[in-house]
């Protein structure tokens, strides 16, 4: 159907979609030309900053190292946390004796814990990675949990019926059903990864985003900070956006008209 | 019916002795319902080979877990069922079973839903793609294989779960309420396409349902089911000829038949209601019989 669409109702889609942004990006140029602060330099300013950053190398060291410990954590943290959550939800002692301490921890803060994991793992990739874990880990362990649980019956036992093995009732049956819950808890833990970077960057790190938007506002370089920002912005975005579209790819045999209507 | 049908009958697929059923709940503190609960008793029938028997009674008769027994999903408390001579014991693939919800798997397509069973039985790749290309097209689906369970409609879903059930070859196909989900005028063309798939494959088919109509309409034998606990009552002889058309159902014979289950059915609830007010859920099963009318 949609390449039914015409081009004019494209742009009022996309005219829609965006105005508001732009509207805003307007008033961050326009309103610093009247009105003086250092600490609200015009977004023009801000982009010539950005630009130079990315031409001197600066931005994309930090950026590639954020995203790479993003993305070894957030690795380790959905693999443990599906690995776990078809253990609770399959089993229903396994969820009695683990789940309240799963809950303890998961009400935790993830960044009060930052301080002991540099203590325990040094100030370097290995303490942030784990941290990330962590903060992954939950996300994936619950919704991996609930998926199994709501595996319908009634599919289970047409799959018994054909004298399944248990191993093939669990990747073909239990699996697949719980696979909507499980990557919707992977867009989630995607976008705790990078928050929990952030923040772990921010309190001791040699390179990364966070550190670059906290060594700059402390050391007044202020476009600087706004340049860091914006990048993990777009990050953030793009991040959402790809996880979002794995999850409606593998989710295609899913009824969505009943959501949309 | 061609006679190599009446030559196969004398081969019996499925049969039940004594089978009874009894559910023990947990047993918890001051519970009054805490016990045992009586859901089949002295349920006893043979099934030939190729032959069509309905089992038809109101809801809670046990009709279905009898048939899950069959299927290998229940376990059951006394007596035995057999398969071709061999006690029941489990699921397997000699026998197919159909569920009122359809049962499809969703994320996988018409065909790999109707692959599944042959995944299980370790076909190779391609002989499952032929197979179940073939009971699509028996099914009259073909242009579906590649749709996902959601974009069909109910009565297309339960075409899909008989294509299933049926590629990897059972010898008896166990119907539970097929068609109580779908539509009336649906369910009249389920009926005529189930009974040309019948003849075509020879299989044995167990069918379960509260229809009276849907259960003589089909049947070359109806069970009727009565409650508290589940029994078989009685066993008819359904004498009409096949091929079957909608157009039986008003000839006199189809009404005589409906009459009696009707009555059978009837009589037990009056004499159920006495049971329980006198002595709770003890009381002697009936013995089944065969009649014909």
């Amino acid at each position: 159907m949609q390449d039914k669409i015409g081009i004019r109702d494209r742009l009022l889609a996309f005219f829609e979609s965006s105005v508001v942004i732009i509207v805003l990006l307007v008033i961050w140029i326009v309103v610093p030309m009247f009105y003086d602060n250092m600490y609200v330099p015009s977004l023009l300013t801000v982009l010539a900053e950005l630009w130079k950053t990315i031409l001197s190398g600066e931005l994309v060291l930090n950026a590639f190292t954020s995203l790479k410990v993003c993305f070894v954590g957030l690795l380790a943290g959905t693999i443990a946390g599906i690995a776990l959550g078809l253990l609770l939800g399959w089993f229903k002692k396994a969820e009695m004796y683990l789940d309240p301490f799963f809950q303890v921890m998961r009400n935790t803060s993830t960044l009060a814990l930052l301080p002991l994991f540099v203590l325990l793992f040094g100030v370097g990739d290995l303490s942030k990675i784990l941290l990330i874990m962590w903060g992954t880990f939950f996300p994936m362990l619950i919704n991996t949990t609930q998926g199994v649980k709501n595996a319908d019956p009634v599919l289970i036992r047409s799959a018994r019926s054909m004298a399944v093995s248990n191993a093939e009732l669990f990747f073909k049956v239990v699996l697949p059903a719980a696979s909507p819950y499980i990557l919707s808890g992977f867009r989630l833990s995607a976008g705790v990864s990078l928050i929990v970077v952030v923040g772990a960057e921010m309190l001791g790190a040699y390179h990364g985003l966070g550190r670059m938007v906290f060594f700059s506002s402390t050391n007044y370089f202020i476009s600087k900070m706004y340049a860091a920002i914006i990048v993990l912005a777009i990050l953030g975005v793009v991040i959402n956006a790809l996880t979002s579209r794995l999850e409606d790819d593998l989710t295609k045999w899913q009824d969505k008209s009943v959501l949309s209507a | 019916m061609p006679e190599s049908k009446e030559f196969q009958e004398n081969a019996c697929r499925i049969k039940a002795e004594d089978v009874g059923l009894v559910y023990h709940s947990k047993h918890r503190k001051n519970d009054p319902n805490a016990g045992s609960f009586r859901a089949l008793q002295h349920v006893n029938i043979s099934v030939g080979a190729g032959e069509f028997l309905s089992l038809v009674g109101p809801s809670g008769c046990g009709k279905s877990t009898f048939l899950y027994i069959l299927s290998g999903l229940q376990r059951l408390s006394e007596g035995t069922a057999w398969i071709n001579g061999t006690p029941i014991t489990g699921p397997a693939l000699d026998r197919g079973i159909i569920m009122q919800a359809y049962a499809l798997f969703p994320w996988r397509t018409v065909r790999k839903n109707v692959e599944f069973g042959l995944e299980v039985k370790r076909i190779s790749k391609k002989d499952r793609r032929a197979i179940a290309e073939q009971f699509i097209e028996l099914v009259g689906l073909s242009e579906f294989a590649d749709r996902y369970p959601y974009e069909l409609s109910g009565g297309m879903k339960q075409r899909i779960a008989i294509a299933r059930a049926l590629a990897y070859d059972p010898d008896v196909l166990l119907m539970d309420e097929p068609f109580a989900a779908v539509d009336e005028q649906t369910r009249g063309l389920l009926h005529e396409e189930l009974l040309r798939i019948w003849e075509k494959t020879n299989k044995t088919i167990i069918f379960v349902t509260h229809s009276i109509d849907e259960s003589i309409f089909l049947a070359d034998r109806v069970a009727v089911m009565t409650p508290c606990p589940g029994k078989i009552k009685e066993i008819l002889q359904i004498d009409l000829p096949r091929p079957r058309t909608p157009a039986i159902k008003s000839s006199s014979e189809f009404g005589a038949y409906r009459n009696r289950v009707w009555q059978l059915l009837q009589n037990e609830g009056e004499r159920t209601e006495e049971v329980i007010t006198l002595d709770g859920r003890k009381h002697l099963s009936t013995v089944p019989q065969e009649v014909s009318i």
